[in-house]
């Protein structure tokens, strides 16, 4: 049980980088907010969002996939974890 | 691997990747329908081959060219005649007319409105960012009365379009709105319209934050994207004073209508050539 808790993350968000665009609908509406815009920037001067998990404050992937239905650039995949 | 994974992967092949970035503005809806309506054709198993996307002039034209299967970017405007002429010729084939609202609905209007009047069998995808955005944000047949726009600086005089209820009036068997919000709603409508016949008309409530939200105290994507979370009703059963839009007011969004059974212009056409030919003579 504690195992399980400890590693209850399901998935990880892979950001296409060079499709973002910076209007960040994913880091807003992700319930468990693990997206968070990131320093770097793209070739057309973007903030794209980074994966940031925070197991600690409860900010784990869980697989939703809501980041990916509301890109608009195609930029975001899931790649959930077995 | 889940079927959310799958569908990520397969939508890839019928985008032309090598075209993204596309030309559309930071935060537009454009992309977020274009992915919905891409996830529903994938849920419906359907033959790239067999689907043509038909889009006209305008940011939302634009789509035709991102999508990997036939497509057609047509004049300004005539998106409908010519999904209805590719629907003769080959009435084996889904097509999709993916277009604005100053495409179908301005210069367009006539035909979206006499089309819908002969239903064919066609679904319309709407999409309705309340101006023209590509020439630079003028106000056009469905912003609301009120809106600031580049050419109607102090506010609009104008009606809206009540798209839903023209629709409806002009016995469209399937008639939908939802906004870029309601992106689980709204990939769901598309499916289930893929899978009807006749003249099928989901308008989607997007948002244009680079002209239209700019000019409307609505900067940036987000806030318009809130607008459209704290304002949006579903209301299946709305009438046609609730479905009009008004400006900053409430959305009434839902599946307005859905009937089965009504014979399209193809079906009744063929039955025409079969009766001339059964009674013969020359």
């Amino acid at each position: 049980m504690t195992e399980n808790k400890k590693f209850k993350r399901r998935a990880t968000v892979r950001v296409l980088e060079e499709r973002c665009k910076g209007c960040w609908y994913c880091v807003n509406y992700c319930p468990t907010k693990v997206l968070v815009v990131s320093e770097k920037l793209n070739s057309k001067g973007y903030h794209p969002p980074e994966f940031a998990e925070n197991i600690e404050e409860n900010k784990v992937c869980i697989a939703c996939h809501l980041c990916e239905l509301y890109c608009p650039d195609f930029a975001i995949v899931v790649e959930e974890l077995k | 691997m889940s079927i959310m994974e799958d569908l990520r992967r397969e939508e890839e092949k019928l985008l032309r990747t090598e075209r993204l970035p596309h030309v559309w503005c930071p935060g537009c809806g454009i992309g977020i329908v274009l992915n919905a309506f891409l996830r529903s054709v994938l849920r419906r198993n359907m033959d790239p081959n067999k689907l043509v996307v038909v889009s006209g002039i305008g940011c939302t034209g634009r789509a035709a060219g991102y999508v990997n299967v036939d497509s057609f970017h047509t004049t300004h405007g005539r998106a409908i005649p010519f999904a209805v002429g590719i629907k003769f010729a080959r009435p084996d084939l889904n097509v999709v007319v993916f277009s604005g609202d100053g495409d179908l609905f301005a210069i367009g209007g006539n035909h979206f409105i006499n089309a819908a009047r002969r239903n064919h069998d066609l679904l319309i995808i709407a999409v309705n960012n309340f101006t023209y955005g590509m020439t630079g944000g003028q106000h056009g047949p469905t912003t609301p009365t009120g809106a600031y726009t580049t050419t109607t600086p102090y506010g609009n005089p104008d009606r809206p379009f009540n798209i839903p209820h023209l629709a409806i009036s002009l016995g469209a068997p399937y008639v939908a709105r939802w906004t870029t919000y309601h992106v689980n709603q709204l990939q769901n409508s598309i499916h289930k319209a893929l899978g009807m016949k006749g003249f099928r008309v989901i308008e989607i409530i997007s948002q244009c934050p680079t002209v239209y939200g700019r000019r409307n105290y609505m900067r940036s994507p987000l806030s318009m994207m809130e607008y459209f979370q704290k304002n949006s009703i579903v209301k299946n059963d709305a009438t046609f004073e609730e479905m009009e839009l008004t400006y900053n007011g409430k959305i009434v969004v839902g599946e307005f209508r859905s009937v089965e059974d009504i014979p399209t212009y193809e079906e009744r056409y063929e039955d025409i050539i079969r009766r001339a030919q059964n009674e013969g003579g020359d």
